[in-house]
C-alpha cells in the first residue's frame, strides 16, 4: 500500500490534498479519484457553460500519475 | 483506559437520558456482564442472528452498518460508552443489521433472559431503556437527513459534532478533544461520501480554524463555530439535564 495525494478543484480554485489515501495499485487510485471527482461535481457543480473540475492525484514523490476531469456544456437550442 | 466498572458506564448512559433511582441503580449493578475485548472491524453481531444477548459498549466505536445487494456498506450510526446498540433485540427476535467495533473496544454481553426479569420487576428500568432505544431511533432519524440532504461539509461538522457532544455527555472526554480512531473509509461510510471528499471536508473544517487534527484526535477548537458549521441541534440527542455543551 502506498500513499496517494488527491488534488482537486476547477479554473480558478486548487485544492491541495494533505492527508492522502492509502491505495494499493493503479486500479484503486483510479477508482478513488473517480469517486473524489462524483462527490465533487454533486456539491461544486453550478450551471456554468465551461465550467471544469479535475481531480489529479500526485504519489509520495510529488510525481503527477493521473488526472481526471470533465466539462459542462449549456448550449441553448431553442429560444421559448 | 478508564478503571470504571462496567456497571458505571451503563448506569451514567441512563442517568444521562432517564430518572433512574438508587434502588435501580442497585439492581443494574448486578446485572452479570460478561466482558470481552475485541480489535477494530469485528462484527460483533451480524444481520440474520438471533441473539441471546445484548451488549453495552464500555470502550471505544461501535457501528450499525447495512450491506447494499453490491457489496457497498452504510455505517447507520455510531456507538459510544454507555450505549446498548442492540437493545432492540430483547424485542425482535432477528438481527436486522450488523453492529460492528469500528475502534478497538471494550464490549460487556448481557443475557437477555436476565434483562427480560429486570424489566418485568423494574418498570422504571424498563422505560430506561425503552428510552434509550427511542433515542437510539432520533439519532438513525437524524442520520437519514444528514446523510440525504446535507451538504458534505455540513455533514461531517454534523457527526464530528455529535460524537463530541455524546462522548461529553457520558463523561468520557472533558473537554471538546476526541481520539477517534476510526479510518477515513468508515468515515465516508458513514456520511455516504468517498474517501477522497472525507479528506476535502476535514482539511476544509481545518483551514477554516475549527478543528485541529493530530493522529486520531479530533479537536474541535471553535465549538460554537462547529455547530453552527454542522447545523447541529441537540434536541434529537434528549439528554435529560442538557448543559451548555
Amino acid at each position: 500500500m502506498a500513499r496517494f495525494y488527491f488534488d482537486s478543484g476547477d479554473r480558478n480554485k486548487i485544492f491541495e490534498d494533505e492527508i492522502g489515501v492509502e491505495c494499493a495499485g493503479l486500479e484503486e487510485v483510479r477508482q478513488a479519484g473517480f469517486e473524489g471527482l462524483i462527490d465533487l461535481t454533486r456539491e461544486s457543480l453550478k450551471s456554468v457553460d465551461g465550467q471544469r473540475l479535475f481531480v489529479e492525484v500526485r504519489d509520495e514523490n510529488g510525481d503527477k500519475i493521473l488526472r481526471l476531469s470533465l466539462s459542462l456544456q449549456v448550449k441553448l437550442m431553442k429560444q421559448i | 483506559m478508564s478503571l470504571i466498572s462496567s456497571s458505571d458506564v451503563l448506569v451514567r448512559k441512563l442517568q444521562t437520558i432517564s430518572d433512574i433511582r438508587e434502588a435501580d441503580i442497585g439492581v443494574l449493578r448486578a446485572i452479570p456482564v460478561q466482558m470481552k475485548d475485541f480489535g477494530a472491524n469485528h462484527d460483533l453481531v451480524r444481520e440474520g442472528d438471533h441473539p441471546a444477548y445484548s451488549f453495552v459498549v464500555l470502550e471505544g466505536l461501535v457501528g450499525s452498518t447495512k450491506h447494499t445487494g453490491d457489496g457497498k456498506r452504510q455505517i447507520t450510526s455510531f456507538f459510544v460508552a454507555g450505549d446498548i446498540p442492540d437493545l432492540h433485540g430483547l424485542h425482535l427476535s432477528v438481527m436486522d443489521c450488523n453492529f460492528s467495533t469500528l475502534t478497538p473496544a471494550r464490549i460487556g454481553f448481557m443475557r437477555h433472559d436476565t434483562l427480560r426479569t429486570v424489566c418485568d420487576q423494574h418498570p422504571r428500568i424498563a422505560t430506561a431503556f425503552w428510552r434509550s432505544t427511542l433515542i437510539d431511533a432520533a439519532i438513525y432519524r437524524e442520520w437519514v437527513t444528514n446523510v440525504g440532504r446535507r451538504e458534505a461539509y455540513t455533514r461531517m461538522a454534523h457527526i464530528l459534532c455529535e460524537l463530541i457532544f455524546r462522548l461529553r455527555s457520558v463523561g468520557h472526554i472533558q473537554d471538546h478533544v476526541a481520539d477517534l480512531p476510526i479510518t477515513q473509509a468508515a468515515l465516508g461510510d458513514a456520511l455516504g461520501l468517498s474517501t477522497v471528499h472525507v479528506n476535502r471536508m476535514l482539511q476544509e473544517l481545518r483551514r477554516k480554524g475549527l478543528i485541529a487534527t493530530s493522529g486520531s484526535k479530533v479537536h474541535a477548537l471553535d465549538w460554537p463555530g462547529l455547530i453552527h458549521a454542522g447545523d447541529f441541534d441537540t434536541t434529537y440527542l434528549h439528554q435529560r439535564n442538557r448543559t451548555d455543551q
